[in-house]
């Protein structure tokens, strides 16, 4: 019995697609004045609501690496739970494609969770700082859609955490989910739940290229 | 997890690699040890594509059937730092999107395979080294469940070692655990590995150091040849011996 | 009604038709000259509206009279024999020009203010809007009889008794069921347990009805089942015909398949012989809301304990068909047959009767209320678990994996503990080996407490844990002579697992045990030896005697692995007397004594041992009857005899 290196086992897994590799989402706003009342929606429309809804406290950092003979530069997120004992996780996202036959924003998307040295290795991979910023909010569940209701609070470099600020006055709502290729269901059932959410808030395939390079 | 050791088996003159493989494993069968399976350690390392002004980097990319689930790098900045990272699987695929400035070296993926036994609270691993399907030599690893740092059971190690395998090994530790100097933000400390706490990085880095000799033992023949480049030379940096 | 309905009238062809010939061709008339129509239109004015007395009414309305201003100059120029056209179109324009000096004096707003006035309808068409009055009062009145009729119904229903609180049950019902109104306006329930968890396929929908309304199909079947007594459900009560009395206005119809009562029932047979049994059966948990709200209750709670039920055989059933067991598990009908160990079985058997009958069983004396709740348990456990999931921190990493496997890549998670990760017990793996635990504590408890009164002497006094979790018990055994505490006390500790035990004892010894209760049972009499010969070693020094040798392994008899027969030997404290213990403990303990006398009194030389000192060798142990030497116990004994063969010497 040959013992398969992790390579092969990993082109296996991409091959007979039980490896998650793209990001369906969906995304909108919803001022602070009105956010208690979506999360009254969502603690009736998702799984396990019976606890209080899951708080998450982030730094996310985007690094990104200028390569020879491409225009885009490579970009990778690096996100940290502060004030929780859990790994990094690195994330590579991928153009998003807005199909208008798709109900949702597809976008390739990789996952990796890693050990803090993360940034430190990155850095002298030769990447270099982009962007950071925090997020904090609530999460749920509804069956593999995972929702998000996060506020951004932008980084004042070199000061303490007292001086960070929200970047506005409204939270980001975010409905996504990470899938293996060629489960076209998965935009549909989100639709629906988006449907659901719709005079609180507009869940839409928000496009990049015509925003800029908004984060 | 415990305390791995890497040692080198001297290669006799005129015995071929599975011989010395077959001899050994049967050796240690007939000690009472028992046969688990197979394992695997391989390395393909990555060189960034040189650009003016910044040293060549080397990353290198292990991964150790022991922990099927990650992947272990080691980044080599050409200007002696080194940093380590342990990561999901999926780290593999990230280093293909950065095909262009970071360009695999094909001819130097080098691997450790073979049979792993067990024995107590030993676990011995008789690996063939082989680059390019050319063996290149027998790595013996040897684990002690147990414990966690070295300097407790390394001479129940060295035991093993000499009794069990009859590799000829000094009392003093082993050359990766002995101290190192490292240079960082604090100055420059001395680092005593043999009373650290064990980590799974630390079978790869010593891996990856026994791989780094046997691909400059094949620079050094091409050399003579002279058809190697410059890269090389710079990736070849010991692992911080003093 | 204040607004008047307009209402065109215009002929269906633009010429009238002046005849029709027999074969249907229509013959118009042709359309008039413009003088003729002009003619025709002027000759179509009305104007007595227009004139001076009318003009009254008229005045709020500038727009008009200025279309009749407009309409004026259209007949100026038209025929001068039309003279009263032309006067009365002269005042018309006086009384525009009043109107013009009117409104002006108006817009100044310093002589006259304008306010609106209540519109009169202004009935240009009295037929028509009486018409249309009528037509709008008969659909009022329509829309008002439909409301009384409405009324009169619903306040006959609020006459009889047994519908008029068919919505108050509504209401209750919704707050404690899932319910939902479908397009043709039934109302269905839902009564599965998917919202919490489960992935059962078997659907456990129901019907909401009023009690009257299908009083007529259910007669068919009622003959089926006979009434329950005082206890029936609003099915049994409209099943007999019988009106319910004042039980319930609202009807729950529930499918075929959950009607009736279920239960789970655990049985563990040694040998045909029921050790214990179980009942896993839900009615009568929680608190009883039955009273508040209607008999339906009761219904749907048999219902949802059916499904339940049915839900947590079927997912036995099919793990122990799964499962690879040394000896395999049997499922036949409704029964499913494990072998927890030699000899004993476990039986666990779905019992679902539609007959009221059987509604109280006949009661099971050996109740177990554990592996019931256990059951239940196990299977809400797999509920909470589908529907639980660990969110993943920070928030961007993937939703699926455990909390394990999330650390697994990074902190290098050796093989072992991935494959320890993928490996989940299943119910049934987890309810057998539940059974065996209470088994094999039941048979430690046994093994211990008849030892504890076959055996006297020591004492021995066993103390379980009361906490312990469903696999695993602890028991200490403290071993003890009553009078004798303070020379020494043996203690051990038994963990009792599924399959086996684990012994520690003070020493640090650690033994493990099978399931077998012979070995326990040697155990703690090897156990009680060695006790026996502490403590008599203790009560010698304390009385000054001297030890001479003691063994707890003589090595005698039968070779146990824990232990055999021990022995000591005691010399009294001027050397003169000894004594020699020896206790056996296979299969009963059995103690037996010699003692020994130096000088021995019985010495006399021989002509091979002439010497008078070979007296001082000591002689031949004498056995004592050790049972006649008074005492409560082998302790008191010795001290006894000790004491006497002390003074002896004195």
């Amino acid at each position: 019995m040959a013992i398969s290196s992790a390579r092969e086992s990993l082109s296996h897994a991409l091959n007979n697609r039980f490896l998650p590799n793209l990001e369906y989402l969906l995304q909108g706003s919803i001022l602070d004045s009105a956010v208690e009342h979506l999360m009254h929606r969502l603690k009736g429309l998702c799984d396990n609501v019976d606890t209080s809804p899951e708080t998450f406290h982030d730094l996310e950092v985007c690094m990104s690496l200028r390569q020879p003979n491409t225009n885009q530069p490579l970009m990778l997120r690096v996100r940290r739970a502060l004030g929780r004992d859990a790994p990094f996780q690195m994330r590579y996202l991928g153009q998003p494609e807005v199909d208008q036959r798709r109900p949702t924003l597809v976008r390739s998307c990789m996952d990796c969770a890693c050990t803090n040295g993360i940034l430190d290795f990155l850095t002298e991979m030769g990447f270099r700082l982009e962007f950071e910023y925090i997020a904090k909010g609530y999460m749920f569940r509804k069956g593999r859609m995972k929702i998000t209701v996060s506020k951004l609070i932008k980084i004042v470099p070199g000061k303490q955490d007292m001086a960070n600020e929200p970047i506005s006055q409204s939270y980001i709502v975010e409905l996504s989910v990470v899938a293996p290729t060629g489960q076209e269901n998965v935009g549909e059932e989100m639709r629906v739940f988006a449907e659901q959410l719709k005079p609180l808030v507009q869940l839409e395939k928000i496009d990049y290229k015509r925003l800029g390079n908004i984060p | 997890m415990g305390v791995t050791v890497l040692q080198p088996y001297p290669m006799p003159e005129g015995k071929s690699g599975a011989y010395i493989i077959d001899h050994l494993g049967k050796r240690l069968l007939s000690l009472g040890a028992t046969h688990a399976g197979q394992f695997l350690v391989d390395c393909e390392t990555f060189i960034s594509t040189p650009q003016h002004g910044t040293p060549t980097r080397a990353v290198h990319v292990l991964h150790n059937s022991e922990c099927p689930a990650s992947t272990f790098s080691i980044i080599d900045n050409g200007t002696g730092k080194q940093v380590a990272l342990v990561a999901d699987n999926i780290f593999d695929l990230l280093m293909l999107k950065m095909t262009n400035t970071f360009t695999s070296k094909k001819q130097t993926k080098i691997e450790s395979r073979g049979a792993r036994f067990e024995y107590g609270d030993f676990v011995i691993k008789l690996g063939s080294v082989t680059m390019m399907e050319h063996f290149k030599g027998v790595l013996v690893e040897i684990e002690y469940k147990p414990c966690i740092t070295l300097s407790y059971c390394w001479e129940m190690i060295r035991e093993m070692l000499q009794g069990f395998l009859s590799i000829n090994v000094g009392k003093e530790y082993p050359s990766y655990f002995t101290t190192q100097t490292i240079m960082n933000a604090m100055g420059q400390q001395q680092l005593h590995k043999q009373n650290d706490i064990y980590e799974p990085m630390d079978t790869i880095k010593q891996y990856l150091e026994q791989f780094t000799n046997y691909r400059k033992h094949v620079q050094m023949h091409s050399a003579m040849g002279g058809t190697v480049g410059p890269v090389m030379m710079n990736t070849v940096v010991g692992m911080g011996r003093p | 009604m204040s607004n008047s309905v307009n209402i065109s009238v215009e002929t269906t062809c633009e010429n009238q038709i002046r005849e029709i010939a027999y074969d249907g061709t229509e013959l118009y008339q042709p359309p008039p000259t413009l003088s003729e129509s002009l003619a025709k239109c002027a000759a179509r004015i009305d104007f007595s509206k227009t004139s001076l007395e009318d003009l009254k009414k008229e005045e709020k309305s500038a727009a008009a009279a200025e279309e009749d201003a407009k309409d004026a100059n259209i007949f100026q120029e038209s025929l001068w024999p039309w003279d009263a056209v032309r006067n009365k179109l002269k005042d018309a324009y006086t009384e525009i020009c009043v109107l013009s000096d009117v409104i002006s004096i108006a817009k100044d707003k310093r002589y006259l203010v304008l306010d609106p006035l209540l519109e009169d309808s202004d009935d240009t068409k009295p037929i028509v809007q009486v018409y249309t009055r009528k037509k709008a009062i008969s659909q009022a009145a329509q829309v008002l009889l439909s409301g009384a009729e409405r009324l009169r119904n619903a306040h006959s229903e609020l006459r009889n008794p047994n519908v008029k609180d068919f919505h108050i049950e509504l209401l209750r019902l919704r707050q404690n069921w899932r319910l939902k109104k479908v397009s043709n306006g039934a109302i269905i329930g839902d009564l599965s347990y998917r919202t919490a968890g489960s992935k059962f396929g078997m659907s456990g929908t129901f019907e909401v009805a009023k009690a009257e309304d299908v009083l007529d199909e259910e007669t068919t079947t009622s003959n089926a089942n006979s009434s329950g007594g005082n206890t029936p459900n609003t099915q049994i009560s409209t099943n007999n015909g019988i009106q319910p009395n004042g039980s319930s206005s609202l009807r729950v119809i529930v499918p075929a398949e959950l009607q009736g009562v279920a239960y789970i029932k655990v049985i563990t047979q040694k040998d045909q012989e029921d050790l214990c049994t179980a009942q896993v059966n839900l009615m009568g948990h929680g608190p009883n809301i039955t009273a508040q709200v209607g008999v339906w209750q009761k219904t749907l709670e048999f219902a949802q304990n059916v499904l339940f039920c049915k839900e947590l055989f079927a997912q036995l059933a099919r793990e122990a068909i799964q499962l690879q067991a040394p000896i395999p598990h049997v499922v036949i009908g409704n029964q499913i047959r494990a072998t927890l160990l030699p000899n004993i079985q476990l039986i666990i058997s779905l019992c679902h009767s539609t007959s009221f009958d059987s509604n109280q069983p006949a009661p099971i004396n050996d109740h177990d209320h554990v592996l019931e709740h256990s059951l239940h348990q196990l299977l809400r456990e797999v509920h909470y678990k589908n529907s639980h999931h660990p969110f993943p921190h920070p928030a961007s990493a993937p939703l699926g994996p455990s909390k394990k496997r999330m650390i697994a890549g990074p902190t290098a998670a050796d093989r072992d503990s991935l494959l320890e990760m993928t490996k989940t017990q299943t119910i049934l793996e987890q309810i057998i080996a539940q059974a065996q635990h209470i088994f094999m504590r039941k048979r430690t408890q046994y093994v211990l407490d008849t030892l504890a009164r076959d055996v006297k002497d020591p004492q021995i006094v066993s103390h379980w844990n009361a906490m312990n979790s469903p696999t695993m018990s602890c028991v200490k055994i403290n071993i003890v002579t009553h009078g004798y505490d303070a020379f020494g006390r043996t203690s051990l500790v038994i963990h009792v697992k599924e399959r086996s035990l684990k012994c520690i004892c003070r020493d640090g010894r650690v033994m493990r045990l099978s399931y077998e209760p012979q070995e326990l049972r040697d155990l703690i009499l090897c156990q009680i030896n060695s006790h026996q010969i502490s403590c008599l070693v203790s009560l010698a020094r304390c009385m000054a005697w001297t030890v001479l040798s003691n063994s707890n392994h003589l090595g005698i008899g039968k070779v146990e692995p824990l232990g055999n027969a021990s022995s000591c030997l005691l010399a009294s404290p001027n050397s003169d007397r000894m004594i020699a213990v020896q206790i056996r403990c296979d299969p009963q303990i059995d103690v037996k004594v010699y003692i020994a006398r130096s000088p021995r009194q019985d010495f006399f030389p021989t002509p091979l041992v002439p010497e008078k000192f070979w007296e001082n060798l000591g002689g031949n142990f004498k056995e004592v009857r050790f049972d006649k030497i008074e005492g409560k116990s082998f302790l008191n004994k010795m001290e006894f005899l000790m004491a006497s063969l002390t003074s002896n010497t004195a």
